[in-house]
């Protein structure tokens, strides 16, 4: 039972890492929490259901989905982030605007699709593989393969290209990166589009591994995901990784060794140890300013 | 001076508590003649209207509006028109007693038809029934519900009569011996776990036990921990205490590794969206329902399809038990030929109403009794269960 436990954990942590990853991309460049992305991937897992529903294909319905929240993102720091940082207000202000809209996508998901769970079409249904005592699930196994590309494209984008060059230019100076003539605005915009993105891909995954989606799914993996994004260090995308898993894991084990009324609260119980013993994540650097 | 300050304050005091007197006074008359000349009789229609849940304070509304449709057609009730104002509570206990405060301040609603989960109409019934205000709520089953007074009434059986079903449908109809329990966190869930457990001690049959029961937290959709403790308990048939949402992902997840289990519901779980959530994995789930969708009754019949065109889907059980609620309350107006409260739920003991749940029947505690069809999915559609 409990290597089963494992690995229902593990799936559960790939699911949290990928929502993670948005996190920490958004953090890495403009050092603000976006909270509003539990929202954007309830939003993308939402989008994929209705486009997958139109019958154009299942591909292209989560590509649409991925696009569309992709230009999400980016309206979302055009319309009510990027305004902020033209008048320089606080980055409070910013990170309530993100809580205020995480609540506006909701409401308005609620609105036109309405509050009831949904049925998600399991994308990767081929049966499941029995090693030993342990079921491992195809979907299990695939929302593992994906998230681990996903991860290698981003890690990719982010040190091998030059706008990955350009991210962390902006990152460390927005100042001067504009004066080497970098659009850091343009950066900023596609930081978000990449975040959405992977947001929607997490939405799919996870929604085709428990076969259901609804507008309020965000919630809860939102901030949980927060919390494996700050546990691994957040910015770095390892660490986000590696966060969502051990999230993952010890939520599954808690719910096993000490009932399900405590899956909910071992994550941030996990997070407060960990930030007291090393205070910057597992793979953060040092030096970095925490909201 | 101390003589002088006293019967001053003790002149001050009576003036004011007879201007407070005369207030309320005239407020009451002013309320009265409101009722009286007012050219609509309003009821009040309260549930969760959006965020979670809010498809079953969707369902309230749209049964009401229909129900006061018909009667509207028909020249409505005491001459006058119905009119439907809906409130939105989204299944909160806070939202439940400031909506319960206004309407019994405004005191024009003929009644209240509402309140969702039995949590939330447990905190505002006692503001109705302060007030003398009539609540029929078509959902809650928790026992104390119906304790809490005389203007509080439910079109719902109490959890102890179904739960006794649910476990004569799991011990009786399907043959299972080890019983595991799966329930949400919250009032109505703990309850009915418990409930069940007792039912089973009671029963008297040594080989028939509770092997296990897990408590989940409503909407975690990963349930595979407590599905997992309980298949290593070796449960056979799984009690499922939650709703459509719960149903059916604990079904799929639960078949993933031993497609054999049987798994028994309520009727809180009866709605289309169970078989559109759940797909395969729901066949062969079991609940006792006080309304069936696929009755060959000619009222059901008519009433489901009005219901399925005018709002694009089937009415769930709740749903079709507001519709009922509504009419019972409307009926009992009638026959008592007033709005005022006090003589409505009076005759709301004595009516009989026939409607799509059957007779329905209050008894002296706001109770009704039903006979419960026993109902299984087959093949993607409900089906009566052979006897």
């Amino acid at each position: 039972m409990l290597i089963q436990q494992v690995f229902n954990g593990l799936a559960l942590g790939m699911g949290y890492a990928l929502i993670a990853v948005g996190y920490s991309l958004v953090f890495g460049i403009l050092r603000l929490v976006n909270f509003s992305h539990g929202s954007i991937y309830a939003f993308g897992a939402e989008m994929a259901m209705v486009f997958i529903g139109f019958r154009f294909g299942i591909i292209p319905g989560i590509i649409a989905a991925m696009i569309l929240t992709g230009v999400l993102g980016i309206c979302i720091d055009k319309v009510a982030l990027e305004p902020l940082r033209k008048k320089k207000s606080m980055p409070i202000a910013s990170l309530i605007t993100t809580i205020g809209i995480s609540n506006i996508v909701t409401q308005l998901l609620i609105v036109f699709l309405g509050s009831e769970k949904r049925n998600f079409p399991a994308l990767f249904d081929f049966g499941s593989v029995q090693i030993g005592h342990i079921a491992v699930s195809s979907t299990q196994i695939m929302m593992c393969v994906v998230s681990l590309i996903l991860m290698t494209v981003l890690v990719l984008i982010v040190y091998k290209t030059k706008i990955g060059l350009a991210m962390r230019a902006g990152e460390q100076n927005s100042r001067a990166a504009c004066m080497m003539g970098i659009n850091v605005n343009f950066v900023i915009s596609f930081t978000f589009f990449l975040a959405g993105v992977s947001a929607t891909i997490a939405g799919v995954l996870v929604g085709s591994y428990y076969q259901i989606v609804y507008p309020n799914m965000g919630y809860m993996a939102g901030l949980k995901a927060f919390a494996a994004a700050v546990l691994g260090g957040i910015g770095s995308l390892p660490g986000a990784l590696l966060g969502g898993l051990i999230v993952g894991v010890s939520e599954s084990m808690a719910a096993t060794f000490l009932g399900s009324t405590y899956r909910d609260s071992i994550a941030f119980i996990i997070l407060i140890i960990v930030l007291i013993v090393r205070p910057h994540g597992l793979f953060g650097r040092k030096g970095i300013t925490k909201v | 001076m101390n003589r002088k300050r006293a019967i001053l304050v003790a002149v001050l005091s009576t003036a004011a508590l007879s201007l407070l007197a005369g207030c309320g006074n005239a407020k009451k008359e002013a309320n009265n003649t409101d009722k009286a000349n007012a050219d609509t009789v309003k009821i009040a229609v309260a549930g969760p209207m959006t965020g979670d849940n809010s498809e079953y304070g969707i369902g309230f509304a749209n049964a009401a509006e229909m129900k006061a449709e018909e009667w509207n057609e028909k020249g409505g009730v005491l001459g006058k028109q119905i009119e439907i104002v809906k409130y939105d509570d989204k299944n909160t206990s806070e939202e439940a007693t400031t909506i319960a405060q206004k309407i019994v301040s405004d005191g024009t609603a003929a009644g209240v038809i509402g309140h969702f989960s039995s949590g939330v109409c447990m905190t505002a019934a006692p503001i109705y029934q302060e007030n003398k205000m009539i609540e029929i709520s078509p959902s809650a089953s928790h026992p104390d519900y119906t304790k809490i007074g005389d203007y509080i009434f439910r079109n719902n059986t109490v959890i102890e009569k179904e739960a006794t079903a649910s476990v004569d449908l799991a011990v009786n109809d399907m043959g299972k011996k080890n019983i595991g329990i799966i329930s949400i966190m919250t009032d109505w869930g703990t309850n009915t776990s418990q409930v069940v457990k007792d039912i089973v001690q009671n029963l008297g049959d040594p080989d028939v036990k509770v092997v296990a029961h897990e408590e989940v937290m409503e909407g975690s959709d990963d349930y595979t921990p407590a599905i997992t403790k309980l298949n290593e308990a070796g449960a056979d048939v799984v009690i499922c205490c939650g709703m459509y949402n719960l149903v059916a992902p604990v079904a799929k997840q639960y078949k993933a590794i031993n497609p054999d289990i049987a798994i028994v519901a309520f009727s809180n779980a009866y709605s289309q969206q169970l078989i559109e959530l759940g797909g395969d994995a729901v066949e062969g789930v079991c609940f006792p329902v006080i309304f069936f969708s696929e009755s060959d009754d000619p009222i059901v019949k008519d009433y489901i399809e009005n219901y399925t065109e005018k709002y694009g889907s089937a009415p769930s059980a709740l749903t079709s038990q507001a519709y009922d609620s509504v009419g019972i309350l409307l009926t009992a107006i009638e026959e008592s030929g007033t709005t005022d409260h006090e003589a409505v739920r009076d005759k709301l003991r004595e009516v009989e109403y026939p409607g799509v749940c059957g007779v329905t029947k209050f008894d002296e505690n706001g109770e009704i009794d039903k006979e419960f069809v026993k109902v299984t999915i087959k093949d993607g559609k409900f089906e009566k269960m052979a006897e």
